[in-house]
């Protein structure tokens, strides 16, 4: 769910319209996606573009409130409680992470947080992959990483994918680290959020290799299909979407 | 007893039986080898000549060793015991016939009638009369004829089971049974057993029995013999309740049968009547639509003519109870609110979760297929046309209705009948909602808030009012924590929408910093609209109660407590009640007492010691208050009451409780007082019944006018040794030993002749 039958109102009238009265309404960011960025003391900014741009095409597709600006937050800040959604990326090896930072981080998934890791080498056992990985096993030595099944609501929470796309394919799809039955850190070495980021004069940062343009579109929706599973959980498993979904995988 | 003399044969030989077979055994092998040493014999006669005469010297010898004698004993026949079992229910006043003598009038004057017959069998079998009712007791013609039968139940399988009992170690044995019944055991024990079953079930006594039915039928009743339906049902499902319905005589009329719910009607069904004796089951079925225990009632019409107009009706009670509480979650948007109560609600097993979120607005753009989208029409007519009475909770999240397509607000009636029939509806704020809605929304007249303005973006501590701290929905604490404490520390609130209460509501969690009237700005108010609940809350922001609560390292449960108390109130748990009452027995004999139990506690449900609690017990369909009881709860907050015996009919009782001043709320139940005793509630008889046992266990049956104790079938009485027995010898005669001399000379004197040594 859910969509309403099409309208003859101008989308781009509504979306001013909405936006333009509901900014004097609105109750701050406090129920808004925030695309919140975990600081470090590696490459962390690397991707901001890219979130900003998940941001704003979450916005343009979706119902979902948004602020655009990524917010950076260190790992032991109270303020990442308030912000359910955070991105962890770097280009280049993540130098280890203090001891209150990987317990901000453990309280932090482990009290329903989402924590999505994107590593921005966008290669397999890259000094970037493989130190992300361990700091993971750091913070949740109890639940490895372990690789998403295709069936997994993640890949059909807003798009209906066959895989986890980015910048590059370093791999078909996700890896999670699952807590309660909950996707709390989901990981990509495909460079997902690279293939969102833009410069400042609106061209995209970095190619996408191998399949150019349509790769790209592809990893966009995946970025839209992480926020919407931070934000709907297994909405998208429920038995009513279920014929519907199965017909048009078919 | 008279004895008569009887002779048998035995023997007299003082040698102990091994010895007699050694010797017999000798006897026999002697017999034999004689007889083998002539086989070669060829002439047939010669050889049966020997054969014949070793054969009767043998026999000869035999009969010498065993020393056979005759034994003269004096015998007699004992007498047995016939049980004559009496039905003594209150059902056998009722008249054998229309305008005829009571069932026990005519069993006392068909026993009378028998009695020269049972006379003269007396040589053989003694009669005994027993009455049950349904204890088994001796019974005189004298005291059935002068005490009417009040036994309030008939149980003709205890009645046979007692008799068997008394069977073990009598001197005297039972050779038969008569059973005099109108049949009609209330303990339908036996009705339900078929040929083989019934069999087994008295196989035990070991004798026949025969039955005679007492009633002759032709009375002219209408009742409502039984109900079956289970003792609890499951709320929102459908349930059927088959009711038993007897007419008796009223062939050719229609009865209208009603099922009725504390006075308001929940079906008629009609029955046809084209039998003089007509047994018809009507089945009604329905979904109870709120949890507690109700009492319904099943009545036919009363028609002129009929022998008991009292078991016209029957009560009965239902405890409707929740299988697993079923929640609508319906989200205007994607938002962090709706994620994390939705992870909340997934995760207690107690709640099956049906939501639906709207994901894209006419405004969003996607530039993609409808065919690579998960996204499905939201099918508002389905479920809230069709399908809104099957949800327990409707949970409704910053739903904005400006969009045609999603709008809710067709279904403003729909919602309305939903609560007033007993729904529960949880209305959450946001910038969709109360001032932020523009424009009215489905659920306004519903609501205990109202819009008061613009929203309020300040950040606030959310504080429980007066009110609020004694309402079960916001103790989120644990044992000996401060509600107001706990709400202190949470975090607070980034924003509300600012309304103002409607006059009967309960605002439960205000914003102190923002006055409206004379309070703060309520944040959480709830109301009870018809049979519903409602709450309303105005932020979108409770997960501040969640997630950002364990900011500070001190983990919560404020949230989960929250929203659970609060899925627990709206639904009505009866667990999250301050106060209970229980009726001792929900359905109650008539003439007997109306007990209860009331449970008092405090708002943070630890036992109110020395709680005031006044109980009333109303009548269910008119709310007249037949009985009022006050009494103080002990250290526990239990308390118990006692009302006198009250008429036949359903009742409600109401509880009210209240301690230092401070009400602790009010409960209910429901009970039925029975209009008769199952004895009384048919006065039809079951002669099929009692031809069904004389058959299982060989006994005849009889109407009364046919009864005849000659033709009982009765096990005859055995015989038995009374005196000394005397034995004669036979064996000790001379012509026997001559006898003997003779053939075994003659056996010499021809082996002789033939040749043989």
């Amino acid at each position: 769910m859910s969509s309403p039958p099409s309208s003859s109102l101008s989308r781009r009238a509504a979306l001013a319209g909405a936006l333009g009265s509901s900014a004097a309404w609105a109750f701050g960011d406090a129920s808004k996606f925030v695309p919140a960025v975990a600081k470090h003391q590696g490459t962390w900014d690397t991707r901001l573009s890219g979130l900003t741009r998940l941001a704003w095409e979450l916005q343009r597709a979706t119902s979902v409130e948004v602020r655009l600006e990524p917010k950076p937050l260190a790992l032991d800040s109270p303020e990442l409680f308030t912000h359910p959604f955070l991105s962890l990326s770097t280009e280049t090896e993540l130098p280890p992470l203090s001891a209150t930072e990987v317990e901000g981080l453990r309280r932090y998934v482990t009290f329903g947080g989402f924590l999505f890791v994107d590593a921005a080498s966008g290669a397999l056992d890259s000094p970037a992959d493989r130190s992300l990985r361990r700091e993971l096993a750091r913070v949740l030595p109890q639940q490895p990483l372990k690789e998403l099944p295709k069936t997994h609501v993640i890949y059909k929470s807003f798009f209906l994918l066959e895989g986890a796309y980015g910048r590059v394919l370093a791999q078909p799809g996700f890896e999670a680290c699952v807590l309660n039955r909950r996707a709390a850190v989901v990981y990509s070495a495909n460079d997902v959020l690279g293939a969102l980021a833009r410069d400042e004069l609106g061209g995209f940062l970095y190619e996408c290799t191998p399949q150019g343009e349509h790769q790209r579109k592809l990893a966009v929706r995946t970025a839209l299909n992480v926020a919407m599973y931070a934000l709907c959980l297994d909405y998208k498993d429920d038995a009513v979407h279920a014929p519907q979904i199965l017909n048009r995988r078919r | 007893m008279d004895g008569t003399t009887a002779v048998k044969v035995v023997s007299l030989s003082p040698l102990p039986a091994w010895a007699l077979a050694v010797l017999l055994l000798a006897v026999a092998l002697g017999v034999g080898l004689a007889s083998w040493g002539v086989r070669r014999e060829r002439s047939a006669g010669r050889r049966w000549l020997l054969w014949t005469l070793r054969l009767l010297a043998g026999v000869l010898a035999v009969g010498f060793l065993l020393e056979p004698g005759q034994r003269k004993v004096n015998v007699a026949r004992v007498k047995n015991r016939v049980a004559v079992l009496v039905d003594r229910s209150a059902s056998m006043r009722f008249p054998v016939s229309k305008g005829g003598p009571s069932r026990a009038d005519a069993v006392t004057q068909a026993l009378q009638e028998q009695a020269p017959r049972m006379a003269a069998l007396g040589e053989r079998f003694g009669f005994e009369l027993l009455g049950f009712d349904p204890e088994l007791a001796p019974l005189s013609l004298e005291s059935a004829a002068s005490r009417p039968p009040d036994g309030q139940r008939t149980d003709l399988l205890g009645a046979l089971n007692a008799l068997k009992a008394q069977e073990v170690g009598s001197a005297r044995k039972l050779s038969g049974v008569l059973v005099l019944s109108d049949g009609a055991d209330t303990t339908g024990s036996l009705g339900t057993l078929d040929a083989a079953e019934l069999k087994e079930a008295l196989a035990g006594l070991g004798v026949a029995v025969s039955t005679a039915v007492v009633g002759q039928g032709g009375l002219e009743d209408v009742a409502v013999e039984g109900v079956k339906v289970d003792d609890f049902a499951f709320v929102r499902n459908s349930l059927t309740v088959e009711v038993a319905i007897r007419a008796q005589g009223f062939a050719g009329q229609v009865l209208p049968i009603t099922l009725k719910r504390e006075g308001q009607v929940i079906a008629t069904k009609q029955v046809v009547v084209s039998q003089a004796d007509q047994r018809s089951t009507v089945s009604f079925t329905f979904s109870p639509d709120q949890t507690g225990r109700f009492v319904y009632l099943v009545s036919a019409p009363v028609i002129p003519g009929e022998a008991i107009t009292e078991n016209n009706q029957k009560a009965f009670t239902l405890k409707v109870i929740r299988d697993r509480v079923r929640v609508l979650l319906v989200a205007g948007r994607p938002t962090w609110d709706e994620r994390f109560l939705r992870g909340l609600l997934k995760q207690d097993p107690n709640v099956e979760l049906i939501s639906f979120y709207i994901l894209r607005s006419n405004a969003d753009e996607i530039l993609a297929a409808e065919s690579e989208l998960s996204l499905i029409p939201f099918p508002r007519q389905e479920i809230f046309d069709t399908k809104i009475d099957t949800f327990d909770l409707i949970v409704i999240m910053n739903f904005g209705h400006a969009e045609s397509g999603v709008s809710l607000a067709d279904f403003r009636a729909q919602f309305d009948r939903y609560v007033k029939n007993g729904g529960a509806l949880a209305y959450v704020g946001g910038d969709m909602s109360f001032s932020e809605a523009r424009g009215r929304t489905p659920f306004d007249q519903l609501l205990p808030l109202e819009p008061a303005g613009p929203a309020v973006l300040a950040d606030f501590h959310a504080k429980p009012t007066a009110d609020g701290l004694r309402h079960p929905l916001v103790q989120v604490g644990g044992f000996g924590e401060s509600t107001e404490a706990l709400w202190a520390a949470l975090p607070a609130v980034p924003g509300m929408n600012l309304t103002r209460a409607k006059p009967g509501a309960t605002v439960l969690l205000e914003n102190p910093d923002v006055p409206v009237g004379s309070a703060g700005a309520p944040l959480l108010a709830v109301w009870e609209v018809g049979r519903g609940r409602v709450l309303a809350l105005g932020t979108d922001a409770s997960w501040y109660w969640a997630f950002p609560s364990h900011a500070q390292g001190a983990p919560t449960r404020a949230y989960e407590r929250m929203w659970g108390n609060a899925i627990r109130w709206l639904v009505r748990d009866p667990e999250l009640t301050s106060l209970s009452v229980s009726a001792e027995a929900p359905q109650v004999d008539p003439g007997k007492p109306i007990a209860a139990v009331i449970q008092a506690r405090t708002p943070d449900y630890q036992p109110a010691p020395n709680a005031d609690v006044v109980v009333e017990l109303q009548r269910a369909d008119t709310g007249e208050v037949v009985g009022t009881q006050t009494v103080r709860a002990g250290a526990d907050g239990v308390a118990r009451v006692e009302f006198p015996a009250p008429g036949a009919g359903a009742y409600k009782l109401k509880a009210q409780s209240s301690r230092d001043g401070q009400p602790l709320g009010e409960a209910f139940d429901a009970l039925a007082v029975r209009s008769l005793g199952p004895e009384l509630s048919q006065a039809g008889t079951d002669a099929e019944l009692l031809q069904a046992i004389a058959a299982a266990t060989g006994g005849k049956f009889f109407t009364l006018d046919s009864l005849s104790v000659d033709e009982l079938p009765l096990k005859e009485p055995p015989l038995v040794e009374v005196g000394r027995a005397k034995d004669e010898p036979l064996w000790d005669r001379w012509y026997w030993l001559l006898l003997l001399v003779v053939v075994a000379g003659a056996e010499w004197a021809v082996r002789r002749r033939f040749g043989y040594v």
